[in-house]
């Protein structure tokens, strides 16, 4: 009797090695691409809409990170008055002006936003030597070059709606954030000079200005 | 005899439930598992394919090969500074057209056409020349290009001559190559899985077992017969397991304890990792494919954009934010090649915000990307970045680990309650310097003075207190 059964007992041997053995090796390797358990799903994933989720209601697939409403704005926010035209950058030139007055904490505040959002591109000391200024096709101007004598309300006009190859920095800072920089831009910029600024202002009051509509509110 | 029986039985019956248990335990977690890889997967973009780029020949610009000269570098540097940033020397258009072949399509004579219009194209725009005029008109009726009355007329010249026949070693974009990526490391493909390397074992086993009974079985009444015995009744399996069981309790004994304490240790092993995406043994933690194989190698490392461009609410809300397509169309409208994947992956930023890298405008579908969230907290945990970021002044690194350089996101840290009360208790609170905390902190120290040793951490001003996160 014992004799016929030692196949078994070399087989249910076997069977424990092989189940180790494999059961080891399962564990220790890991697929990148998945989570890993989780228990509960449901205490993870919230039934109520967070930030970037995609959620399938019956048939319909609703995504969070949608644009707000047509015709909507969010609460406390001024739309900014001057279009994304030629004209409007001339007319933002002349009239708008910066509202927040520059103190020291100012342009503390700018010299870290700088540093997030635009060096970059433009370089710490603004002379369009950024790393990726250099990867663009053109690399940005120089603030004491190029853009020396540039009004804070280009200068906004363009964080605002992006000019050239700079793409619109609206999304990204709100325009308390956005007149803080133009502070920082314009001690990039260095001393103005006076006389350009005035000519050009003058020119562009007689050729520009008779033909642009009322801001757009 | 009869208490080791009683033990025996006791045992055998331990591990049967034992048996039961981590079979149900397995069940639960396979069931679990397949929700979630439902949810990962439903998430998931089609499969990325990604071929090798070949290296762009730039075939065209070898009709400017020879037009090498003194003139065309002054050329070079007057173009770099005033008309690079809106006009490139390909076919590419940035902000005003590129400049490819722009001597053919010109008026002639091409040099004069050319100088007056660089100089002052309102002007010419106002002289009634038909060539401005359709300019205009292609340009959506708007002419967005600057006067450069500054320029010299020699300048103009070598800049003139520059645009006609720029030469092909300063030429921008195109003789960047695409060849020289880095290594791109393919991972190995087509390994089996061990589970299905074990289901398949057990299932071969059990055939063998099954043929190899009745064999026996028919051997031994066979065996019998010529002896002269009764014939065996056949057994059904379950009763000859118990049968074989019961005539090697000690074997079965020792293997049973130790499948049972390989399997509580994994099990213990296995609730470790329950919801946690970052294996402690390994030290490696969730790294999903992404949509995009966006890298933060090059982005935050080699090009050092700060954190914050791209993650730009972290500051701001309780989510560090993934950035819209807008904010990688702010650079990725003019850089249109990786150093790695050449045009491929960034076609897919084209894609999704509708851009058309031929003409500069946004005029196809949208397609929203769906990045996988790498970093998850569970619902019942209330994690706030701005509160971290900006008032604990934490840096980024200290969670997600060094970014910097990560080619594929990876969770660095576990992200559990232990690990995150571990930091509580010993991270201290800075207060000085903030004249709002001035008399708190004063306060503080005094009414705790030794409770919590030299160290004035998160943990004693309430860090870990439950309802602090959950609620």
């Amino acid at each position: 009797m014992n004799i016929s059964y030692k196949n078994l007992k070399l087989i249910t041997c076997g069977t424990f090695a092989v189940i180790l053995v494999a059961g080891f090796t399962s564990c220790g390797k890991k697929d990148l691409n998945s989570p890993g358990f989780e228990f509960m799903p449901d205490m993870y994933r919230s039934p109520s809409v967070e930030n970037y989720g995609t959620y399938i209601i019956g048939d319909d697939t609703l995504n969070s990170a949608m644009l707000p409403v047509k015709g909507t704005i969010c609460r406390g926010f001024i739309p900014y008055a001057y279009p994304n035209t030629v004209e409007g950058y001339e007319q933002a030139g002349l009239y708008l002006k910066n509202p927040i007055a520059l103190t020291p904490q100012v342009e503390l505040d700018g010299e870290a936003l700088y540093g997030k959002f635009c060096v970059h591109c433009h370089g710490a000391a603004g002379l369009g030597d950024g790393k990726v200024g250099a990867k663009l096709p053109g690399p940005p101007p120089a603030y004491n070059g190029a853009l020396k004598d540039l009004p804070e309300g280009k200068i906004f006009h363009s964080i605002t709606y992006g000019k050239n190859s700079m793409g619109n920095h609206a999304s990204i800072l709100n325009t308390q954030e956005r007149w803080t920089l133009v502070h920082y831009v314009q001690k990039l910029q260095g001393p103005k000079t006076v006389v350009a600024d005035s000519t050009a202002k003058a020119v562009l009051t007689a050729t520009v200005v008779e033909k642009i509509p009322s801001p757009v509110h | 005899m009869k208490i080791v029986n009683k033990i025996q039985k006791f045992l055998f019956s331990y591990i049967t439930f034992c048996y039961f248990c981590t079979d149900i335990f397995v069940i639960i977690m396979s069931l679990s598992c397949l929700n979630t890889y439902k949810i990962r997967y439903n998430s998931m973009h089609n499969n990325l394919s990604h071929f090798s780029l070949k290296p762009f020949i730039s075939a065209v610009f070898l009709l400017f090969a020879f037009s090498f000269n003194v003139k065309a570098q002054d050329g070079a540097k007057i173009f770099k500074q005033n008309c690079a940033v809106c006009h490139a020397l390909t076919d590419q258009k940035l902000t005003g057209p590129g400049l490819l072949g722009v001597a053919g399509r010109v008026p002639k004579p091409e040099a004069e056409w050319l100088t007056k219009w660089i100089k002052n194209n309102n002007k010419v725009i106002a002289s009634g020349d038909a060539y401005a005029k359709t300019l205009v008109a292609n340009n959506g009726g708007t002419d967005a290009m600057s006067e450069f009355e500054f320029l010299t007329d020699d300048e103009l010249k070598a800049l003139v001559a520059y645009v006609i026949a720029p030469p092909v070693d300063v030429t921008p974009l195109t003789t960047t190559t695409v060849g020289n990526a880095g290594e791109v490391v393919e991972e190995a493909k087509g390994a089996i899985d061990p589970l299905y390397l074990l289901l398949g074992s057990i299932v071969l086993l059990a055939i063998i077992v099954g043929a190899l009974r009745s064999v026996r079985h028919s051997l031994a009444n066979s065996f019998n017969k010529t002896e002269g015995k009764p014939e065996v009744p056949e057994m059904t399996f379950g009763q000859e397991i118990k049968h074989w069981m019961s005539g090697h309790r000690r074997l079965v004994g020792v293997f049973g304890i130790i499948i049972l304490f390989v399997g509580m240790k994994s099990c213990w092993n296995a609730c470790y990792n329950l919801g946690v995406y970052y294996d402690y043994t390994t030290q490696k933690g969730y790294k999903p494919e992404q949509p995009i194989k966006f890298s933060h190698k090059i982005h935050a490392g080699d090009n050092e954009i700060a954190c914050q461009y791209c993650h730009n609410t972290v500051e701001k809300s309780r989510h560090a934010g993934i950035p819209s397509v807008n904010v990688c169309m702010n650079c990725h409208k003019g850089i249109q090649k990786g150093p790695q994947y050449g045009e491929t992956e960034i076609q897919k930023i084209y894609d999704a915000s509708g851009f058309n890298p031929k003409t500069g405008t946004y005029d196809k579908p949208e397609n929203p990307l769906k990045w996988i969230k790498v970093h998850t907290l569970p619902d019942h945990v209330y994690f706030n970045h701005s509160q971290h970021v900006v008032v604990g002044k934490q840096e980024c690194a200290t969670c997600h680990g060094d970014l910097k350089k990560m080619t594929v996101a990876e969770q660095k840290t576990p992200l559990t309650m232990k690990w995150c009360i571990e930091c509580h208790r010993k991270t201290e609170v800075s207060m000085e310097g903030n004249a709002y905390y001035d008399k708190i902190h004063k306060a503080l120290k005094e009414k705790y003075k030794g409770q919590f040793g030299v160290k004035f951490t998160v943990e004693s001003i309430g860090g870990l207190e439950c309802a602090k996160c959950h609620y």
